[in-house]
């Protein structure tokens, strides 16, 4: 379970994250969408351990991420919007890595565990290989691994389907519903209004730093007063008419 | 922060003028030491100036992220190359000039040079920084162009062995034991003719130190104005030459670079094994970061083949002090040795201190961008520090005592001075250590190009000056002590109650010292990660 209260993060006397309240039942998949500079990855950070609130607590398992970070970040999987990792190492060899990180001992079962999850990204052929030779979207999946491999009860994800082609976009969908089932809370953030409406039993629209709308589609579609699909919904409440309205660029 | 650079500037500008003003006390071949040591200067300068000017290139030609922009743009090839070339320039220049300002500045003082030396100083030093910089950036472009991008560790190393080589040559070429023993030539006049001799009329260091000299002493070198010329021409005709050559071949390398790569870990069964052993002491989570270490500056080229430069310096090091005609000096034997091991622990010091900056400082920084994964994990900042701090210890103190003992042993100490020399250097190692960690903690980079660049930035600059600082420091805290203990122990005195308490008063300070050292700026450090944002 996932629970942000009065969350803020100010910068320079910007405040990015204004105030934020929200709980979040075990088991769920729950979408936060928002315009670009809205607060996403800056909620999403906080969530990590990646970087400090300035006001608010983030209650995650019950148990508070300020007064306890090991213990929350040990039950959380994190997986960013850019896929930084070591280059250096190979797929296998950062596994191996980000187990030790976890405390996860090095077994006969961990080795099967990370074999386990590279067939499941579709990397089984490349655990070898230093991860400078993988493409975008192989470094995205070989995160993915990471952020699954020591079992974690909440997901927190960035934008998952940035660069993963169809394909790797409908493995991503049907693992984040797996995981679900299983019981891990997932909270992620993404701009693909489609995967929110496919995946996700709750949405969050968030712009300036503040929720702005909270629910299921279809709650969200009686509150913006609008029918039609999640985009129509979304532009409403975001005010994003003259998005809405917009024409291509007439050539010269 | 600018206070303390200033006062590194101060005393580099101090102890020039001590070595200048004793230098002229010195009658007739004064002059000759002062005008040779500045030819020293400009050519170890120039060197240095060479080989930051290549890595430097590597990074601004054919790394930098933005490159694939510039090339995309409608700007023209010959553009592009001479912004990144005098973008490089800027970016390899500017530390020399913070070290070597004191130092002509020195010699403007001592001298009384007129406004004439400081114009000269200005034009030479920029005329030497473009020659430098043409030579640099002309070996980048041609051993990208030959070597193919896969290659890569080919292209470092074979830099690694002409640095190597070059600081050999130019090590032998300065012979500085030499100018400490005239015994070695048959008569005085051969000293000074020695001394007179120019390292060689080729090379442009030695218009450069020719003019200034001329400038500054209104003496000694009549045909200055030709070596401006000279030195500007040349300048000219390196900058038109890599314009050239950028033509001709840079595209070509830049497009070479970017090939992907493919390839298996190298050498997995033997660093593994190495993995295996370094680890074990350090628990899942730590072990699980020194391992991701030890192959990530095994596989990374320009981080392994510093190894070879630490070679060379240790190597240069030690020779230094083997070629030491100490028997010829007119002082006192054991008096000279004692002294000569004080300022062993100082250089040793520093040159720790050199390896750290290496080493040790960019070892947060090399997380890289990927330093969410450490944030975002459950391993406890300070636990990360600490444990950093702990995989460098023990090589850092095999280092330490291994030059500090040898380099006394062939100088022959008393056994008070070894035991001496090697306690404070084992407990120097500490602060060194933590200042390094501290620092680079403190002065992050985790967007770097070129790792080999961390340590050349604000904060490894910084982590220099105030790790010279501390080393200055225990070592002034010692001399009186020791001072006084050696005069005792030679005429047998007894030491007075004032002296003892001078004596415990001195290495107080010392520990206080190196408890400062070892646990602030890791706090600090460890403040700015909690915040770094």
């Amino acid at each position: 379970m996932i629970k942000l209260i009065n969350l803020t993060k100010v910068y320079r006397g910007l405040r990015a994250v204004d105030g934020i309240n929200l709980e979040i039942e075990k088991g769920h998949i729950f979408g936060f969408l928002g315009p670009n500079g809205a607060g996403k990855t800056t909620t999403i950070k906080m969530m990590a351990g990646v970087l400090s609130p300035t006001e608010g607590q983030i209650i995650i398992n019950d148990m508070d991420l300020v007064k306890d970070p090991s213990g929350v970040k040990q039950c959380v999987g994190f997986i960013p919007d850019r896929p930084f990792v070591y280059e250096k190492l190979a797929g296998k060899e950062f596994l191996r890595f980000i187990a030790g990180l976890y405390h996860l001992d090095h077994t006969a079962s961990l080795n099967h565990r990370i074999s386990e999850l590279l067939e499941l990204f579709e990397l089984g052929q490349w655990g070898e290989e230093l991860i400078e030779s993988y493409s975008h979207g192989m470094k995205q999946r070989l995160v993915m691994c990471a952020a699954l491999l020591h079992e974690p009860e909440v997901l927190i994800v960035d934008e998952p389907m940035v660069g993963l082609d169809p394909k790797g976009a409908r493995l991503v969908k049907n693992i984040f519903k797996d995981q679900a089932v299983k019981g891990t809370t997932v909270f992620m953030s993404t701009h693909s209004l489609d995967v929110a409406a496919e995946v996700c039993d709750e949405i969050a629209i968030i712009q300036g730093g503040h929720i702005i709308a909270r629910g299921t589609a279809a709650a969200l579609r009686r509150q913006a007063g609008v029918g039609g699909n999640l985009e129509q919904i979304f532009l409403k409440l975001t005010e994003g008419k003259g998005l809405a309205n917009a024409r291509p660029l007439s050539s010269h | 922060m600018g206070g303390l650079g200033l006062f590194f500037c101060l005393g580099l500008f101090i102890v020039s003028c001590r070595v200048l003003i004793h230098f002229q006390s010195a009658e007739v071949i004064g002059d000759l030491l002062a005008r040779h040591l500045l030819s020293m200067i400009f050519l170890t300068f120039f060197s240095l100036l060479i080989f930051s000017h290549i890595i430097t290139a590597l990074s601004n030609l054919y790394i930098s992220k933005d490159l694939e922009l510039c090339h995309s743009t409608p700007v023209v090839l010959e553009e592009v190359f001479i912004s990144r070339a005098v973008y490089t320039l800027m970016d390899s220049s500017w530390m020399l000039i913070i070290f070597g300002l004191p130092i002509f500045m020195a010699y403007a003082y001592v001298y009384g040079a007129g406004p004439g030396f400081y114009f000269t100083l200005l034009h030479m030093s920029l005329s030497m920084a473009m020659i430098a910089g043409g030579i640099g950036i002309l070996i980048t472009m041609v051993l990208v162009y030959v070597f193919p991008a896969h290659r890569t560790r080919d292209i470092i190393m074979l830099l690694s062995v002409v640095m190597l080589v070059g600081l050999y040559f130019l090590f032998r070429f300065l012979r500085p034991e030499r100018l400490v023993d005239p015994d070695a030539y048959f008569t005085i006049m051969q000293y000074m003719s020695a001394l007179k001799m120019p390292q060689s009329p080729y090379i442009p260091t030695q218009w450069i130190s020719d003019t200034l000299w001329a400038v500054l002493t209104g003496k000694g070198g009549e045909d200055y104005l030709f070596y401006i010329m000279l030195t500007w021409t040349t300048a000219g005709a390196i900058a038109v030459i890599s314009v050239w050559v950028a033509r001709a071949i840079y595209f070509e390398g830049f497009s070479k670079s970017q090939e992907a790569k493919k390839r298996r870990a190298g050498g997995k069964r033997a660093l593994d094994l190495l993995v295996e052993l370094i680890k074990k002491p350090f628990g899942v989570d730590l072990g699980a970061i020194i391992a991701k270490d030890i192959r990530t500056f095994f596989r990374d080229n320009t981080q392994w083949s510093q190894l070879l430069l630490l070679g060379a310096l240790v190597v240069v090091y030690v020779y230094n002090f083997s070629v030491l005609p100490l028997d010829k000096s007119p002082i006192r034997l054991d008096f000279l040795q004692n002294e000569l091991a004080f300022l062993n622990m100082g250089l040793a010091g520093f040159v720790l201190a050199a390896v750290s900056a290496r080493f040790v400082f960019p070892a947060v920084s090399a997380e890289g961008e990927a330093y969410w994964i450490v944030r975002s994990s459950p391993l406890r900042l300070k636990r990360y520090l600490w444990g950093k701090y702990l995989f460098f210890l023990a090589p850092m103190l095999i280092l330490a005592e291994v030059l500090i003992i040898g380099t006394n042993y062939m100088l022959e100490v008393t056994r008070f001075m070894m035991f001496l020399s090697s306690i404070t250097m084992f407990f120097m190692v500490f602060g060194i250590l933590a200042l390094g960690i501290g620092f680079g903690a403190l002065y992050p980079n985790f967007k770097y190009e070129n790792i080999a660049q961390v340590a050349t930035g604000f904060g490894g600059v910084l982590y220099m000056i105030v790790s010279s600082i501390f080393i200055g420091a225990v070592i002034v805290l010692e001399a009186g002590p020791v001072y006084i203990l050696f005069m005792a122990n030679l005429r047998g005195n007894t030491i007075s109650l004032f002296q003892w308490l001078f004596i415990i008063v001195s290495f107080s300070a010392v520990l206080v010292i190196n408890i400062t050292a070892i646990f602030k700026p890791i706090k600090m450090g460890l403040k700015a990660l909690r915040e770094y944002e």
